[in-house]
């Protein structure tokens, strides 16, 4: 038989911020791909897909120039980087609400998913290039 | 290349179709993505997978809130088989940054072989299988009973509340490691491995299956696309249309799918699945030893 979960009440909380995590990520990514892609239209620029063209549009002066000049590039990359925020930030509060529900064996469960997601970045950071 | 209306349209258009395939074949858009950009838009392979990886977070934040809002999806028992996914992901992302172009097409190719023999082998498979399980009447093993597994869910279909038991741990953390490495080499969701580990080994109910795997693939692809951004392989001008598209185009697939999914679609994409792989092995064969084999795009 089904057992009884110990606390439905507060695991609902868990699924509501969830939900809305998940609404509030979509929303603010849709809208900076869109303004990016509007202004990308209205301005078209070249690009390349060489890796070292792509690379180059992650280093901190053409990012703060982008942001000077309302480069369409900047909105785009904030839009990618929001959208790829969304899931750790859903793990992150998932954190939160079990352990505000004192629900350590599931703190202890998703704080591993975020530790290996911890690892990408420090792979990526020191590792694979 | 110019960023043109011409290029955007036709990038958003594809994805749009992908998105809607995908979501009436079960999987993500990122299945279709893939091969779509390699073969017909010529984008290096490692361009294509880490623009598609990208795009299935926005299918998975999209199709995974509602899942969520509806309390089908089991949050519990994300968490627990996230951490096989993500490690999985995280080891197939390495593997990616370091494969050559051609390894991964040749993969690529094995895992559309694979989806064909699958959708053709369960074309005839209807709710009648699903209906008839018990969920309940299992025994749990211990790693499930430790983690109170278990859970119900409102099941406007049926009219009533289906409750059930999860069990079958050791399998579904094995499936999800392997969904996980798929989706970081191959820049798909691996949902169609999960869903399928879930229902037939977990005894999870296949709506619960769907609603938990769609969030577990948002967790899973951000795995892949940290380290891919961070690796300078995500073209944020690529990426933009494909997300919007993918997105629109799986949640009208989601809305229709229902009243369409029927044995001959099965079929259908079964052909279309079966020339994909065809048409990836033969971009594996050129970009590793020049021969070239017919393909449409080429």
């Amino acid at each position: 038989m089904r057992q009884t979960n110990h606390d439905e009440v507060t695991e609902k909380n868990v699924y509501t911020d969830v939900y809305r995590l998940l609404i509030a990520g979509m929303l603010a990514s849709t809208i900076f791909f869109v303004i990016g892609l509007i202004l990308a239209l209205l301005h078209p620029q070249s690009f390349s897909l060489s890796a070292d063209w792509i690379r180059h549009q992650y280093q901190w002066s053409v990012i703060r120039h982008g942001l000077a000049t309302g480069d369409p590039m900047i909105f785009l990359m904030i839009a990618t980087v929001l959208l790829i925020l969304t899931p750790v930030a859903r793990v992150i509060v998932s954190i939160y609400a079990f352990f505000v529900d004192g629900d350590t064996k599931y703190v202890v469960v998703t704080s591993i998913v975020l530790g290996i997601m911890i690892l990408t970045v420090i792979l990526g950071i020191f590792g694979v290039q | 290349m110019n960023y043109s209306l011409s290029f955007v349209f036709s990038l958003l258009g594809m994805a749009c179709v992908a998105g809607f395939f995908g979501a009436l074949l079960g999987v993500g858009g990122g299945i279709f993505v893939v091969p779509a950009l390699a073969l017909a838009f010529h984008l290096p392979i490692k361009i294509a997978v880490a623009a598609s990886i990208v795009s299935v977070i926005a299918t998975s934040n999209a199709g995974g809130s509602a899942y969520v809002e509806q309390h089908i999806s089991n949050l519990r028992l994300a968490m627990f088989l996230e951490i096989f996914t993500t490690g999985g992901a995280l080891v197939g992302a390495v593997l990616a940054l370091f494969f050559n172009d051609w390894t991964i097409s040749l993969i690529f190719s094995l895992l559309l072989a694979y989806l064909t023999y699958v959708s053709f082998s369960t074309r005839n498979l209807d709710d009648k299988r699903i209906a008839e399980n018990t969920f309940t009447n299992v025994k749990q093993d211990r790693i499930c009973a430790y983690l109170q597994l278990n859970g119900s869910y409102h099941d406007v279909a049926a009219g009533k509340d289906v409750a059930y038991v999860v069990t079958g741990a050791p399998a579904g953390m094995g499936i999800a490691a392997l969904a996980g490495l798929a989706s970081g080499l191959l820049g798909v969701g691996g949902g169609v491995l999960k869903v399928s580990a879930l229902n037939r080994y977990m005894n999870v109910p296949m709506k619960v299956a769907v609603g938990t795997s769609k969030l577990m693939i948002g967790v899973t692809a951000a795995v892949g696309a940290i380290l891919f951004f961070m690796a300078g392989l995500i073209h944020f001008m690529i990426v933009a249309p494909i997300a919007i598209g993918t997105t629109i185009g799986a949640t009208i697939g989601t809305t229709v799918m229902n009243r369409l999914r029927s044995a001959v679609l099965k079929l259908i994409f079964s052909g279309l699945l079966a020339y994909l792989s065809y048409a990836m092995f033969a971009k594996a064969l050129e970009l590793a030893f020049a021969i070239h084999l017919p393909y449409a795009g080429r």
